[in-house]
């Protein structure tokens, strides 16, 4: 059997060499195409390229969903300074495991975007952010980097065409917030991974106070397909808000855990139900978090109906993020989970803001009281003020993304929590 | 003496249901031998290790190693940008980041002591006192929570006879708690030095442990 679970009805265009070692190789990845996208990049412009990725709807595969050409497009035209691309490979939202495995499973895959993606926003530099657990991937990208440089590909006047692009592979030391663009930045400087105040945009004022563009692994890789087949290609799968395939993480109580690429807008509870064989133990299904941990919880009523692009999930209540899609099924202790991201947010926030600082720190103390069972019933209206006032009110958005499960939480499954607090014990605690 | 069973390649190897070998998902053919100068200088900063032995000791940067961190100079327009990856070669050598090791480093790069201690220290990868031969870091976050993470770190912290973060008395092993590691697929996911070890239960846990005393000489 080939790597991972695969499923019959799966488009695989970013994922179709995941499991083939043979496809790490420069010569392994032209043999399906690959360098491709960047030889037709060049030969039609930058300004055709850049309008190739508008044309394709292509959104921001990190999370925030921004669309990918209007990015570019704020970039800086006939600018004699220096412009740098960087490349968010710093995956570290819970539940998310996608740009682990384009990374080590088609490392040129990742180049060829990266180059891409500079060409277009006329960077010579392009420094990809890893994050620092990824050793093994990291050597696999780096020996990928190596061989292209070696090959041409990389470096001084790519491919015969007088474009200078550098590509170096810069690594964190473990720090959630560093995924997040302008913590990214300060950390590449040599500074604390705090986010920064916008504005300046990063197309402004970005790495070392020049113009910047950041995007996520899964994005830049997409663009490489879309710079190889034209715009309209692209939108041949997706629907109309949400184009294109996308990388659906899949984790938790289900019998085939893992990384399946669809078209977006593909149904939630067919991706659970058939895609991957049902919940474990033929248990019912009590909650999903369909984009990473940092969005709202669903219930299982809300997965029904729910389609997976940015517009379906938002209308379920949730948003897509990074597709992480977090199954849990009836025997899940929700306090439990959400104390325990809770504990994740407070100790990664930055510190710089006060509602973040202790917002995430209180809540953790309150959340760990009620699952004790030394909580009131005023914690949770506690809780709710204070995710309140951590909405809005920060320079990033970490404060916010606790906040989201903790007031779906509480809206959803407040019996969960009632119990804990009238009875001191758990609701379908194993 | 068990085998550890690998259901997954997500993770590491010789598995029934899955025709892919170790070497074939770690990619470790493909990475071939790993060189201490760093390699190619568009790479150098991105290739710390972590090595079972570690020298306290030893000197910022000499041999190979200065190779190494003049490579990562040559790739960022600031001499502060250095600063993670020459504290990353600075770890490979010593295990750890001491107050001491921090200092020389910004005597290195030509800024401030305090600086480099308020950076050094927000970064949690930076080990503030020295670690065991090898550091296994539980992901104990969402999606491995659900798939009994909880369970596995209490096993390996009672198969190694230490408490958390502390290192066991033979030098070997210290156990601490991860947030999510992005292997979400495959819980548990354990980090064991430079390598995960993913699909990891409670019940794997000795024979985790014994592959890994079986491999104390292969360096990380």
């Amino acid at each position: 059997m080939a790597y991972p679970y695969r499923h019959d009805r799966e488009t695989r265009m970013l994922s179709e060499c995941f499991g083939d070692p043979a496809a790490r190789t420069v010569a392994g990845w032209k043999a399906v195409g690959g360098y491709e996208g960047i030889a037709r990049a060049l030969e039609i412009g930058r300004e055709a390229t850049i309008e190739d990725v508008k044309a394709s709807g292509l959104r921001g595969r990190g999370g925030a969903g921004f669309p990918t050409g209007l990015k570019w497009s704020f970039m800086p035209k006939n600018s004699a300074r220096p412009h740098y691309l960087l490349c968010n490979a710093d995956e570290s939202e819970p539940g998310t495991f996608k740009d682990r495995e384009i990374i080590r499973w088609t490392p040129h895959q990742l180049i060829e975007g990266c180059l891409v993606g500079s060409y277009a926003i006329g960077a010579s530099h392009c420094y990809i952010y890893l994050r620092g657990e990824f050793f093994e991937s990291t050597n696999v990208l780096a020996r990928a980097v190596e061989e292209a440089y070696a090959d041409g590909l990389v470096g001084k006047d790519i491919l015969g065409s007088g474009v200078d692009i550098d590509i170096t592979l810069h690594v964190g030391a473990g720090a959630y917030i560093c995924g997040e663009e302008t913590g990214l930045m300060n950390s590449l400087e040599g500074r604390r991974g705090e986010p920064r105040i916008k504005p300046p945009f990063p197309a402004a004022v970005g790495a070392f106070g020049m113009p910047s563009t950041i995007n996520n692994v899964e994005t830049l890789a997409a663009a490489a397909h879309i710079a190889r087949h034209g715009g309209e290609w692209y939108r041949q799968w997706g629907t109309e808000k949400s184009p294109g395939t996308k990388l659906f993480c899949v984790s938790g109580h289900v019998n085939k855990p893992g990384n399946y690429e669809f078209p977006l807008g593909f149904p939630l509870m067919e991706l659970i139900e058939d895609v991957c064989g049902g919940i474990r133990d033929g248990n019912a299904l009590k909650a999903v978090i369909p984009g990473g941990s940092s969005v709202p919880i669903m219930s299982a009523e809300d997965c029904h109906g729910c389609t997976l692009c940015y517009e379906g999930v938002e209308a379920a209540g949730s948003m897509l993020g990074c597709a992480s899609v977090i199954v849990m099924d009836e025997t899940s202790d929700i306090v439990k989970q959400v104390r325990r991201m809770a504990h994740f947010y407070a100790h990664e926030s930055c510190g710089q803001c006060t509602p973040c600082r202790e917002g995430t720190t209180w809540a953790t103390r309150i959340l760990q009281r009620i699952e004790d069972g030394r909580g009131t019933e005023d914690d949770l209206n506690t809780l709710i003020e204070i995710s309140e006032q951590m909405t809005g009110t920060t320079i990033c958005v970490l404060s916010d993304s606790l906040a989201m499960p903790i007031i779906s939480s509480i809206e959803k499954f407040r019996e969960d929590y009632l119990a804990l607090i009238r009875r001191g014990e758990r609701v379908g605690a194993a | 003496m068990s085998e550890v069973r690998f259901r997954n390649p997500g993770w590491a190897g010789n598995t029934g249901e899955f025709d892919l070998s170790e070497a074939d998902v770690r990619g470790t053919e493909y990475v071939g031998e790993r060189v201490l100068d760093g390699g190619h200088p568009s790479v150098s900063p991105s290739l710390p290790y972590m090595f079972v032995e570690k020298d306290p000791d030893a000197p910022l940067f000499e041999g190979p190693y200065r190779e190494r961190f003049d490579k990562i100079r040559s790739r960022y327009p600031t001499a502060r940008a250095a600063l993670l990856p020459a504290l990353n070669l600075a770890q490979e050598l010593r295990g750890h980041i001491s107050p001491e090791t921090m200092d020389e480093v910004a005597g290195l790069l030509g800024l401030s002591d305090a600086y480099v201690r308020g950076v050094a220290t927000f970064y949690t990868m930076y080990n503030k006192r020295p670690v065991g031969r090898f550091l296994i870091q539980v992901c104990t976050n969402i999606s491995c929570n659900l798939c009994g993470a909880d369970e596995v770190l209490e096993a390996f912290l009672e198969h190694t006879g230490t408490e958390l973060g502390q290192t066991s008395s033979d030098g070997n092993f210290t156990v601490v708690e991860a947030e999510c590691l992005a292997a979400c697929g495959f819980p548990t996911c354990v980090q064991i030095n430079s390598r995960y070890f993913e699909d990891v239960s409670a019940d794997d846990v000795p024979a985790v442990l014994d592959r890994l005393k079986r491999e104390v000489n292969r360096g990380f």
